[in-house]
Formats: C-alpha cells, sequence, structure tokens
C-alpha cells in the first residue's frame, strides 16, 4: 500500500469511529468536540482527494464558525434543560427514535444506492474532460480556476446564495434588536 | 524517502524556533514592562537575568500536573495541546527569505486563517473541562472576541489579496522588492521596480494599505487575546480566565501558545504589508544597496528584525493602554473597524484596476 492509501484508511477510521461516538455517547460536550474530530478528519481526506480548497474552506467553516456557534449556544443553555437531555431513557426502539431511525435508514438507501450504480473507473464528465483536453491536473492552480469559475458560469447561484445570507442577517439584526420605546 | 527526514527536520526546527522565542520574549516582555514601569525586572538570575525564564520553564517542567476532581479529564488534558498544535501548524506555511519557505501552498494565507480559528475551539475545551465559573466566562469572552475581530482582519486581509492577486504568501512577499516580476509602483505612479526598498512594501505600493494595516494590527491584538483586549483572563476579575486551573507543563503549553501566536500574527502582518523578507534598503542610483542586501541570510534577517519590532509594540502596547470593556471591545470592532476594512477592500479594487 502506497503512503496515500494508508493515510486514507486512518483518517476513514478516524471519520467513522468519531462519527459514531459523536451519535452513541451520553455526554453532549464530548460529543461537541468529537464531532470537531470527524471534521477536521473530512478536511484531510478532501486534502487527499486534491480538494484542497475545500478541505480548508471546510475548517473556517464548520470548525471556526459552525461548531464553536454550537459550543455558544450549549454553554448559555441553563444546567437544568441539559440534564433532562443527558438522563432520557435509553431504551434501543422508541416512539421518540422514529424520525431519526427513518432519516437515517432512508439515507443509507441513498448511499447504497449510488455506490452500487456509479461506475467511478469510467464517469462520463470526466471522460469527456479528458478526451477535450479540459481536465485540471492536480499541480495546476486550482483557486484561481474555482474563482473565474465563481464568477462566470456560477454567477447566478453564487448572487442567489449571497442574496440568501443578506436576508438571514437582516432577520437576526431584526430579531435581536430592541423594540422601539423599550429602554 | 529523505524528503520526508526533511520534512520531520524542518518542524522540529520550528518547533525550536517558537519555543526558544517564546523563552526570550518572556523574559523580553518582562524587561519591557520594567522599563515602562520604571521597574528593574529581573536582574538575579545570570547576566542581567537573562537565565531567569529558563529558570522558570525548569520550575514548571518539575511541578505536579493537578487535574481538579470536578473537571472534564479528557477535554482538561487536551485543551492546551490543541491550543498550542492550533499556532504551530500556522508557522508551515510562511517565508522565511526567497526561495525558503516550509510548505509553499498556494493557499498559504486562507490556510493560516483557517487554522488559527481552531485556536478558539482548544480556549473554549480549556474552560468547559476545568469546570470553574472563572475558566467558562474567560472562554466565552475569549471566543466572542475572537469570532468578532476575525471579520475586520480577514477583509484587511482580502485588501491586501486583491493588490496581489494570489495567496500565496511567497508570490505576495516576492512582489514586494526587486526580485518582482510584475511592475511595482510607488503610490500608483512611480515605476520603482529596479529601486525597490521600502518604497515597494505593500503600505507604500497602495496606500491605504496603512489603515488595513492598521487594522490588521488591532484585530491581530485582540486574536492573541493581548491587552487591551485580555478580557478573558483579565486578572482583577477572572483570576487568570481559561487557564486559571492549569499548573505545570500544561501551563507552559498555554504560555508558549500565546507567544507563539504573538510571533505568528506579527509575521504574518509583515508578510502582507511590510514587505516580507525585502530590504528596507533602496537602490539609490550606482549604489545598489537593496541588491547587495536581497540574499537567503539577509532575507531572514530582515524578517526577523520586522517581525520582532512588531512584537515589540504589541508589548509596549500591553503596557501602555488599560484594558477595554466588553461593550467597547464590540463597539470598536463592529461599528469603527469592520465598516472601514469594507472601504480599504473597495478602495483596493478601484486601486487595482485604474492605478496598477
Amino acid at each position: 500500500m502506497s503512503l496515500a492509501q494508508v493515510l486514507f484508511y486512518v483518517m476513514a477510521f478516524v471519520v467513522v469511529g468519531s462519527a459514531l461516538f459523536v451519535a452513541s455517547t451520553k455526554n453532549l460536550v464530548r460529543s461537541i468536540f468529537m464531532f470537531f474530530i470527524t471534521l477536521f478528519a473530512l478536511a484531510g481526506l478532501y486534502v487527499l482527494a486534491l480538494a484542497d480548497f475545500i478541505a480548508i474552506t471546510q475548517i473556517v467553516i464548520y470548525v471556526g464558525g459552525i461548531l464553536v456557534l454550537i459550543l455558544f449556544a450549549f454553554m448559555l443553555s441553563g444546567k437544568e434543560t441539559l440534564n433532562v437531555l443527558q438522563q432520557q431513557k435509553s431504551k434501543f426502539i422508541s416512539l421518540s427514535k422514529l424520525p431519526a431511525i427513518l432519516l437515517a435508514v432512508l439515507f443509507f438507501v441513498v448511499m447504497v444506492n449510488v455506490i452500487t450504480k456509479i461506475d467511478a473507473g469510467n464517469i462520463g464528465w470526466i471522460k469527456q474532460a479528458i478526451s477535450t483536453n479540459t481536465e485540471i491536473k492536480p499541480n495546476e492552480e486550482m483557486i484561481n480556476n474555482i474563482g473565474i469559475n465563481l464568477m462566470t458560469r456560477y454567477l447566478l447561484p453564487f448572487e442567489a446564495i449571497s442574496i440568501l445570507l443578506m436576508m438571514a442577517l437582516v432577520g437576526a439584526a431584526h430579531l435581536s434588536r430592541k423594540e422601539r420605546g423599550a429602554v | 524517502m529523505s524528503f520526508y527526514i526533511t520534512y520531520v527536520l524542518v518542524s522540529i526546527g520550528l518547533f525550536a524556533f517558537s519555543a526558544l522565542f517564546a523563552l526570550f520574549a518572556v523574559y523580553g516582555e518582562r524587561k519591557v514592562s520594567a522599563f515602562i514601569q520604571d521597574r528593574l525586572g529581573p536582574t538575579e538570575t545570570g547576566k542581567f537575568g537573562l537565565l531567569q525564564t529558563l529558570a522558570d520553564i525548569l520550575k514548571l517542567l518539575q511541578k505536579e500536573m493537578i487535574i481538579p476532581t470536578a473537571a472534564d479529564k479528557i477535554l482538561f488534558m487536551m485543551a492546551p495541546a490543541i491550543i498550542f498544535i492550533a499556532v504551530y501548524m500556522g508557522f508551515a506555511a510562511l517565508p522565511w527569505a526567497p526561495g525558503l519557505i516550509p510548505s509553499k501552498i498556494n493557499l498559504g494565507l486562507y490556510y493560516i486563517f483557517a487554522i488559527i480559528s481552531i485556536e478558539t475551539l482548544g480556549i473554549l475545551m480549556a474552560g468547559w473541562g476545568s469546570n470553574n465559573k472563572y475558566s467558562i466566562l474567560g472562554a466565552m469572552r475569549s471566543a466572542a472576541q475572537i469570532i468578532s475581530y476575525e471579520i475586520p482582519a480577514g477583509f484587511a486581509l482580502i485588501s491586501v489579496v486583491m493588490i496581489a492577486q494570489t495567496l500565496n504568501l511567497q508570490d505576495i512577499a516576492i512582489q514586494q522588492g526587486t526580485l518582482s516580476a510584475e511592475k511595482i509602483k510607488f503610490l500608483g505612479f512611480w515605476d520603482i521596480t529596479k529601486i525597490g526598498g521600502i518604497l515597494s512594501w505593500n503600505i507604500f505600493r497602495a496606500p491605504h494599505l496603512i489603515i488595513a494595516f492598521v487594522i490588521y494590527f488591532i484585530a491581530s491584538l485582540a486574536e492573541s487575546n493581548r491587552a487591551p483586549f485580555d478580557i478573558p483572563e483579565a486578572e482583577s476579575e477572572l483570576v487568570s480566565g481559561f487557564h486559571t486551573e492549569f499548573t505545570g507543563l500544561r501551563f507552559g503549553l498555554v504560555f508558549l501558545a500565546e507567544y507563539s501566536m504573538m510571533f505568528l500574527v506579527s509575521m504574518v502582518g509583515v508578510i502582507l504589508f511590510l514587505g516580507a523578507w525585502n530590504t528596507p534598503l533602496p537602490n539609490i542610483g550606482a549604489i545598489h544597496l537593496a541588491d547587495w542586501t536581497t540574499s537567503k541570510v539577509w532575507g531572514i534577517f530582515w524578517i526577523a528584525t520586522k517581525t520582532l519590532t512588531l512584537v515589540g509594540i504589541q508589548m509596549w502596547i500591553r503596557w501602555t493602554i488599560p484594558r477595554l470593556r466588553v461593550d467597547q471591545l464590540m463597539n470598536l470592532c463592529w461599528k469603527v473597524l469592520t465598516p472601514l476594512a469594507f472601504v480599504c477592500m473597495l478602495v483596493s479594487g478601484i486601486w487595482r484596476i485604474w492605478l496598477m
């Protein structure tokens, strides 16, 4: 096995193991910190797949942003609420878990379907890119390509997302401001 | 296989450097603070007290590592390591001299920006793991502060990237001196590609970057939890914030991380705004000062000098300016620095299109 393969298996193992721990542990804080390990190892997998920009973005957004916000919300909530959450009955199958189980099973079916249907050796658009000599090699500058594509080919989705984020910002500002007249 | 050995050697070298730097920076900080407060500082151990921090480290290493009974043991033990590793990994992408960089990646700046944000998580881990109200208050304050100040810092960095047109730190460095392949214009009108020196630094290529530099510098003080932004460890209110419960080697690691972070943010500032490893001396007529003082050795000398100057200014500020209150801190960030940083970004775009 080459070094890249060893690294892939190590990181895949870390991702799956820590994700299982996140889902199964009763200690909420530890599960959040374990989630950090999952996300970080996932970033490592992205690097192995030559998607270094996505790997770094993963760290900026998930680790630096979302995870810290989750922790913030967690630490600001009272201890009583958290105790109720932590002392749930540990029956494996119960009605309250039905939506989660349904979602997980459906997602599993989709994933199995994708893995069996896909023919990773010869995917259409990759073959087409190779035949027209427009494929991007790993040693080329990838961010320039991403930037140009974002500003030309994918401009409309890009702008739509920015408007969505803008709406979220305005909404947050509206929710958190003081009422008129209130001191 | 030989390049693996090089990797290991380089990383050990960087670790040794950050440890050595922390050792002497603590001594320097104590001497600077003593000078500012009209005291003498350490004088007893060694000549001029030079061995004082070495003795302190020896003492720290021998101390018992206490874990509080109520603490979450795993989080408590891992936190200092994560805090330090986050900062230490940032050093991987910093250029030291022409052709001398541990890892030449084309996403260098973005990588550093990302990896530094992990430190917040380590601090929150330390605060929660200690199970102590002072620690958790300190950790929350620190996280709030770092997240807020990442925004003006990020936009100040973006305004440089828009001028430089690359995220590769080595390329940004090369652009600011006589080795540059593209044309450099002083203030947008005077071609000084052959002259170089202080005139070709980014802050003089586009003068609005001086404002961006000040914004970045203030934000970097906040990101490394230094005074006047040290409310996370405000001694008078929170004992010492998130690292109240740490003893021995773990406390040493937290300290090491703080000083490495000071060096890291200063060095990023130097690379982006103050000419990186380029010499401040210009070529004047037949006297080619800039060409004579541009090489690997000179590069390390210049970048170390500039970075240590910035670190010195950080210390000077710490012992001069009083601590900001939480609301003043947030006002400064959101109402002053963030809009200014946006303006800088806008001017950068205009500058790049019409004046460069």
